[in-house]
């Protein structure tokens, strides 16, 4: 690898490699019973190169030859970005020394094993009720990357993942019930109870639909929804919309914008994360940044070349979307800081709300000025401090940026949402819900 | 090609019902621009294929890169998929078929230079970009693609097809104080780089109805009749019908597949619904479906009554109907699964002002940012959006989200308009991971009553 970059580096100024090789394999049970086993491994090679002080990058499966890779990157660099950075020279850690983020249990884990799981997770909700339709996945998997670049810079590690998902349907008339859930870990220590003893509870909540009338009430979002709320904030602390003046955050930090019950930090270190590394994707150590504290914006988060225009310095937020992409800032794990009351108290302080669990069109529209309007697939109403029934035919609408300012209360326990999204129940005074007379 | 992936299929044909070996090749060229700078430039080559066995009606996949060991991979495959099988395999009989399809372009974009390319998108970025000070950025993706499919399978099948796919989406993003608003147009073919090259109006209409969406009022929530345009219109027959058509849903669950029984009422008798992935060179075209069936015209709708639906081979066997065409795979890290092509609404005979005409107070909802459906609920955005007063288009409004139930909806279809388009934009289709798959979607203006629109 590092000839072929010394190779490459004859027609260039300097230049990265990122390899990544990927096994996937998921068992899918479909109706209660199991269905299909895939294996997928998959590679990539991505080439970023500084050509006369401009960006070019190609990318392939592996098959290419090397020279032609190179070719096209410079090819592309004719009309690249300006770089305003250069491949760091050294590639080490300083904070915390050893993020885990591999478990030898997860590759040795057999087909079998992984069937028994799954078979076990549809007896025990056949256990509760054997009419409803039962689609489970397990699935692991298993990266290694490698990374140098002409400067010197280089480091590898290897990455496991293991999840268990459910979605749950029932069918009565024309009445659907869907309830989705899934727990996933970097370590081979997911219990299935966690997963069964969610979706019976809900199942249990949601077996009365109830009516509720449209107007202004309060709303707990579950860990599960709250992405509703925060995929705006996700969107307008990205350097780049910062940097570009989209985002309108831009001008807001270091100022009192929410509650100060809302602290949010993006963390790439914690052991078993789905979005932890010892480095981001261009070798910048990965770190807690904090984002929001005590509802003031501290930090937006940055890649390498958008902080370099930026004039910062990168947050180790340099992420790419497949191997097949350039790095630009993500968000590694997001944790939102736990609060003081439990999900029951919540519950218990509502005289008429609703809860919200899933949503349909989550992500959809203009989401970057904070705008959301979602049809509620999956709700519970609350009346008089309990939970009454199930809601069907309502849709909540806001504006994130305006909502957290008025945020009741945070849970006191977070729980992990697509293994990088570490999320509390959240509690708002008031939202506008619209329902079908 | 032909012979390695026949002669893997020989030496293993009698350990497993039914193997299938699909291989792909492709280059992709993006180019996106943001605001007024280049901000990618990439060009990608991706080889890969895969392996799907039928054992005792289990299914059993691998995917991979690296076109070598494919005996082995074969292997594996039936290793896994003996885990499964239980029961008989059963999938729908298909004659087989040995076809080489070439395509031919207009314009054949890998013989467009990169720096042409770039210019000519450079030239539509500048174009939002200019078209006015309240214009704060833009998004300007292009992307050319030119895959050839491999396939093969146990039966003595071989298909070649030749897949060009292009399209170019622009954004234009507009801000005044903290108000930010966007509105996209979209394009996407599979005929050549001749249409790329006339699309300035796009990127015009883009600004144009992002700097309008800066004037706009929130809608206010509520129950609304509104008109669909033939992008809207589109798009919800696609989200929220289409999907519940397709079999790989309903065969194994009695309960779906009751509801959605052939010859029961859906709409009223103006309604007819159709998916063709044999409509020559739409973007969900394609002469043979990725398991080597031939597409063909499908009523899913006729009359108002249900017709019809989406199959896979091996859904058509199980439901015990005819295969339809419509096993798709993204890609070649993909199994096929029963996926649309091309879907419509047909025209009806109402025109448009007519349509118009007998609302007091409704929504013209427009364009479309999104949709989701899980089973009867859909929900889709508009991009944009009019109050309807007194049969009039009045005033413009922002987050127009409409919502509702598939079955009660479809059923409150009360205007078909006459003027059905066929969209092909550069977006394309999610299920099961596998997106965006290329589809495209049509309808006339649609009247509907009784929708649920979110708001504050």
């Amino acid at each position: 690898m590092e000839k072929l970059l010394q190779q490459a580096c004859k027609k260039v100024d300097s230049a990265e490699l990122f390899n990544v090789k990927i096994k996937t394999i998921p068992v899918n049970f479909e109706v209660n019973r199991l269905k299909s086993i895939d294996i997928s491994e998959s590679e990539g090679k991505a080439l970023r190169v500084i050509n006369k002080g401009r960006i070019g990058f190609s990318s392939s499966t592996g098959s290419e030859g090397f020279d032609s890779m190179v070719e096209k990157a410079v090819a592309t660099s004719e009309f690249g970005s300006t770089a305003s950075f250069d491949f760091l020279g050294e590639t080490k850690r300083s904070g915390k020394e050893k993020i885990n983020v591999y478990d030898k249990k997860v590759v040795d884990k057999s087909i079998k094993e992984m069937v028994k799981v799954g078979e076990d997770i549809i007896e025990r909700m056949k256990d509760f009720n054997r009419k409803l339709r039962y689609d489970v996945t397990i699935v692991k998997n298993c990266n290694e990357i490698e990374y140098f670049n002409s400067r010197g810079g280089n480091f590898s590690y290897s990455k496991t993942a293991i999840a268990y998902s459910i979605m749950v349907q029932q069918i009565e008339n024309q009445d659907m019930l869907m309830i989705y859930s899934s727990i996933e870990s970097g370590k081979d220590n997911l219990e299935l109870e966690e997963l069964t003893s969610e979706v019976i509870e809900n199942l249990e909540w949601g077996e009365k639909i109830v009516h509720v009338e449209s107007g202004k009430m309060p709303v707990i979002f579950t860990p599960k929804a709250a992405l509703i709320l925060i995929l705006p904030i996700i969107s307008g602390l990205n350097g780049k919309m910062v940097l570009k003046k989209i985002s309108p955050l831009a001008v807001q930090r270091n100022k009192k914008l929410w509650s100060d019950l809302l602290t949010l930090y993006s963390d790439g270190t914690i052991d078993f994360a789905a979005g932890s590394a010892p480095f981001d994707d261009e070798g910048v150590e990965m770190k807690r940044v904090p984002l929001v504290e005590k509802g003031e914006i501290k930090n937006f988060y940055y890649d390498l070349q958008t902080a370099g225009i930026a004039k910062v310095e990168s947050t180790g937020n340099g992420l790419r979307a497949s191997s097949q992409s350039e790095p630009t800032p993500g968000i590694s794990n997001l944790v939102i800081k736990e609060g003081r009351v439990s999900f029951s108290e919540m519950i218990e302080d509502i005289k008429e709300g609703i809860i919200i669990d899933q949503v349909l069109g989550l992500g959809q529209g203009n989401i970057i000025s904070g705008a959301f309007s979602n049809n509620v697939q999956l709700g519970y109403k609350i009346e008089k401090g309990k939970i009454v029934g199930r809601v069907k035919n309502v849709m909540i609408a806001g504006n994130a940026i305006e909502e957290l300012k008025n945020i009741a209360a945070l849970g006191y326990k977070a729980k992990w949402i697509s293994g990088k999204y570490k999320f509390p129940h959240i509690y708002l005074k008031s939202l506008s819900v619209s329902a079908k007379k | 090609m032909r012979e390695i992936l026949e002669k893997v299929l020989k030496n293993k044909k009698n350990n497993a019902d039914y193997i299938e070996i699909r291989a792909e090749k492709k280059e992709v060229t993006t180019i996106h621009f943001q605001g007024k700078k280049l901000e990618k430039i990439n060009c990608s080559q991706q080889t890969g294929g895969n392996i799907r066995v039928l054992v005792k009606g289990g299914w059993g996949f691998v995917s991979f890169n690296q076109l070598n060991d494919l005996e082995e991979k074969v292997r594996e495959a039936i290793e896994v998929a003996s885990l499964i099988g239980k029961e008989e395999s059963k999938l729908a009989v298909i004659s087989p078929v040995v076809e080489i399809i070439k395509r031919e372009l207009d314009k054949d974009f890998r013989q467009v230079s990169l720096r042409e390319k770039k210019d000519l998108m450079e030239n539509y970025n500048s174009i939002i970009m200019k078209s006015n000070p309240l214009i704060q950025s833009s998004n300007v993706i292009y992307t050319d693609r030119f895959s050839t499919t491999y396939f093969a399978n146990s039966e003595g099948s071989y298909i070649e097809q030749e897949k060009p796919f292009l399209s170019a989406r622009f954004t234009a993003i507009a801000r005044e104080g903290d108000n930010v608003q966007l509105a996209s147009e979209s394009v996407g073919t599979t005929k050549g780089f001749k249409r790329m090259e006339k699309i300035s109006t796009k990127a015009q209409k883009a600004a144009f109805r992002a700097v309008n969406l800066l004037k706009a009022q929130p809608v206010e929530g509520g129950e609304y009749t509104v008109i669909l345009d033939q992008t809207l219109g589109g798009v919800f027959i696609h989200e929220a019908f289409g999907h519940l058509s397709e079999a790989d849903f309903l065969y194994e669950d009695e309960r779906m597949s009751g509801l959605m029984k052939i010859g029961k009422k859906f709409g009223s008798p103006k309604l007819n619904i159709i998916d063709d992935g044999s409509i020559p060179d739409l973007l969900g075209s394609a002469k043979y479906d990725d398991e080597g069936v031939r597409t063909k015209k499908n009523y899913l709708i006729k009359d108002g009554i249900l017709a019809g639906r989406l199959h896979s081979r091996e859904t058509a066997a199980k439901m015990g109907e005819e295969p339809t065409g419509n096993a798709r795979a993204l890609n070649y890290r993909f199994k096929p699964i029963v996926r649309m092509t091309n879907t419509y609404i047909e025209n009806g005979d109402t025109s448009f002002k007519d349509l118009l005409s007998g609302i007091k107070k409704g929504i013209y909802a427009k364009d479309c940012y999104g949709g989701m459906t899980t089973f009867e609920m859909f929900t889709f955005s508009a991009g944009e959006g009019f109050m309807i007063r007194d049969g009039e288009i009045a005033e413009p409004v922002k987050d127009v989200v409409l919502s509702g139930n598939l079955f009660t909806t479809l059923l409150n279809i009360e205007g078909v308009g006459n003027d059905l388009k066929m969209i092909e934009s550069g977006g394309g289709c999610g299920k099961a991971g596998q997106s965006p798959l290329p589809v495209s979607f049509g309808s006339p203006h649609l009247m509907i009553k009784k929708v649920i629109v979110g708001g504050r």
